[in-house]
């Protein structure tokens, strides 16, 4: 029978015949990441399982980045729970506080490969579609199952097809399309379905705008986000996988959808997109949201810290000055971010300008150190998720936006199309 | 869960799309002691939750509750306040299968967000997914528990589901 590209992978990975969507099939994981929901928590579920070894400890990535490095003693010991889980197992990918943010981290060690299944403790495990893999996320229970199996039981989901077609139109990012598709299908509109993106704007996009629209597909409900293989992919994975196997995964030409999108971006440009508090699905084109003062810019986390990020932002700020009533944070996503940044001159760029660089965590966008903020105060970020009181105080307010946009509006102080300056 | 079980509790009613970072704030995970970290439950979307909540009350819930982050201490910090079940519109599916892997039972009831006034009494017949509001006297049909589901909760959660069949 035909397949979607997750059908197919789904169906590569189960001894069962056929699978089709709404099926509960078991299947076997090809690696799974964890980060300090090991430590905090399935540890002491493994524990209670009566669990000995890790199934494959060539197949597991373990990463301290949501609090990195610790800004306190419960952090500071679920880190130390994390280091001795990876000695006492042997563990052979290990990211300490030093090394970034998982998802970039995960994807930087060639580790995300066309047709795996790959599982995260972390919503945002999504963003392997990028590469062309079936990849969700899971909590710490079913992650501590996985850990002792290898295994895991899956619904098998219907899919929604999306084609975009067209090129991004200038100071126009992948976040700003992904903003808009989210907000067309709603907080559930694909709740428990895979989103498959095709077409001429996905096949030319770079890994990393990949990686952040496949990132936020979680935003709409979704298990997993996938894209085709692309010429852009084949040459992270020469770069990234030296000599490790993969297999790209196409879907059947009769393959059933549940739903289908379509953009084309040469008749009906994309604008720069603004989503509101308190949900990344009520986002709306920049011009039409009035004047928005704020009080803190961040360029960040899984869904927009990469280099791409940082540069486009250096080429906003260039020679200007950010608004004196605003701070501008910037925390690349990883250490290897971080430092091809700074080689090519980009750091500078931003630190002239005013910008704050912190060192690589999830930090802000969780409200958890460098970068919370304080009752009633408003931030632009390009973060995945502006709910209330995520970035700090229940009376703060955010908005999200793609990198440009942030930068754009550091130099004003308000909210700005990164058109306009 | 026993068989025949029918719960009964107060209900503690929400709108749609309650997420998880509003069932529990992230700045609040690291935290190691779930009693600890239970007390700061609905913190944002309901401050008073603590003090109003009772052991067996059931929450009840508009469209997509759950979503957002993969949290497991968001069922857990349900469980730890003695919530019995969650009946909303429909769930987000991590939160949906953390539900059942902590032990607690969540059924979909169409149309029940707007048919239950807060604090009401509500008995709820998990097997049968029938939620019966005592104010009201209606009957609400809810989906059944889907097979799966239904083993884990049976089994008293997840870890006890391995256990017995991996042992």
């Amino acid at each position: 029978m035909p397949y979607t590209i997750a059908e197919k992978i789904i169906a590569a990975h189960t001894h069962e015949k056929n699978v089709s969507p709404g099926d509960i099939v078991d299947v076997s994981v090809d690696f799974i990441m964890v980060h300090e929901v090991l430590g905090s928590r399935i540890v002491s579920i493994l524990e209670e399982m009566g669990f000995k070894k890790v199934w494959d400890p060539e197949k597991v990535l373990v990463v301290n980045d949501h609090w990195a490095p610790a800004p306190d003693t419960e952090s500071a010991q679920i880190h130390v729970r994390n280091r001795q889980f990876v000695r006492a197992q042997d563990i052979k990918h290990f990211c300490d506080v030093d090394g970034g943010i998982c998802h970039q981290v995960l994807a930087e060690k060639g580790l995300a490969r066309p047709g795996m299944l790959i599982v995260g403790s972390d919503s945002h495990s999504t963003t392997y579609g990028a590469f062309n893999a079936f990849s969700t996320g899971l909590a710490a229970t079913d992650s501590a199952m996985i850990l002792a199996t290898g295994e895991i039981w899956l619904k098998v989901p219907e899919a929604i097809r999306i084609d975009i077609e067209g090129q991004l139109p200038t100071r126009v990012m992948s976040k700003d399309i992904i903003l808009k598709i989210i907000t067309d299908l709603g907080s559930d509109g694909a709740n428990y379905k895979s989103m498959e993106f095709f077409g001429s704007l996905i096949d030319n996009l770079s890994v990393g705008s990949r990686m952040t629209m496949c990132n936020m597909t979680v935003e709409a409900g979704a298990k997993c986000g996938i894209m085709p293989m692309s010429s852009a992919v084949k040459d992270w994975l020469e770069k990234n996988a030296a000599g490790r196997e993969y297999s790209p995964v196409s879907p059947d030409k009769d393959a059933e959808y549940s739903g289908s999108l379509s953009y084309d971006l040469t008749d009906d440009p994309v604008e720069p997109m603004v989503a509101l508090p308190h949900s990344p699905v009520n986002s709306k084109p920049v011009s039409e949201i009035g004047d928005v003062e704020i009080d803190q810019a961040f360029i960040g986390s899984c869904t927009n810290g990469r280099l791409e990020d940082l540069e486009i932002t250096a080429q906003i700020l260039k020679g200007k000055r950010i608004h004196k009533d605003v701070r501008l944070i910037i925390t690349p996503a990883s250490r290897r971010t971080y430092i091809e940044a700074m080689r090519n001159g980009t750091i500078e760029i931003l630190m002239d300008a005013g910008a704050i660089v912190t060192n690589s965590t999830c930090g802000a966008c969780i409200g958890g150190h460098l970068g919370v903020l304080g009752p009633s105060e408003v931030c632009v970020s390009s973060t995945n998720r502006n709910f209330q009181g995520r970035m700090g105080h229940p009376t703060s307010r955010v908005f999200l936006a793609s990198p440009a946009t942030v930068a754009a509006s550091a130099i004003t102080g308000i909210i700005t199309d990164p058109r306009e300056v | 869960m026993r068989e025949s079980q029918v719960l009964e509790g107060k209900a503690i009613v929400f709108g749609d799309d309650i997420n998880t970072d509003q069932i529990i704030q992230g700045r609040y995970l690291q935290l190691l002691d779930y009693a600890e970290m239970a007390q700061h439950t609905f913190e944002v979307v309901m401050p008073d939750f603590v003090q109003v909540v009772e052991e067996g009350d059931i929450i009840v819930a508009g469209r997509n509750f759950g979503g957002g982050s993969s949290r497991e201490e968001a069922p857990m910090v349900l469980k730890t306040n003695g919530i019995s079940c969650v009946l909303a519109e429909s769930f987000a599916r991590i939160f949906y299968r953390n539900a059942f892997n902590v032990g607690i039972p969540a059924i979909v009831v169409k149309g029940i967000s707007n048919q239950v006034k807060e604090l009401e009494r509500l008995q709820v017949n998990l097997l049968e997914g029938i939620v019966t509001p005592l104010g009201s006297g209606k009957r609400l049909v809810g989906e059944r528990i889907p097979q799966k589901m239904l083993e884990i909760l049976r089994a008293g959660g997840a870890v006890e589901w391995y256990k017995s069949l991996y042992r």
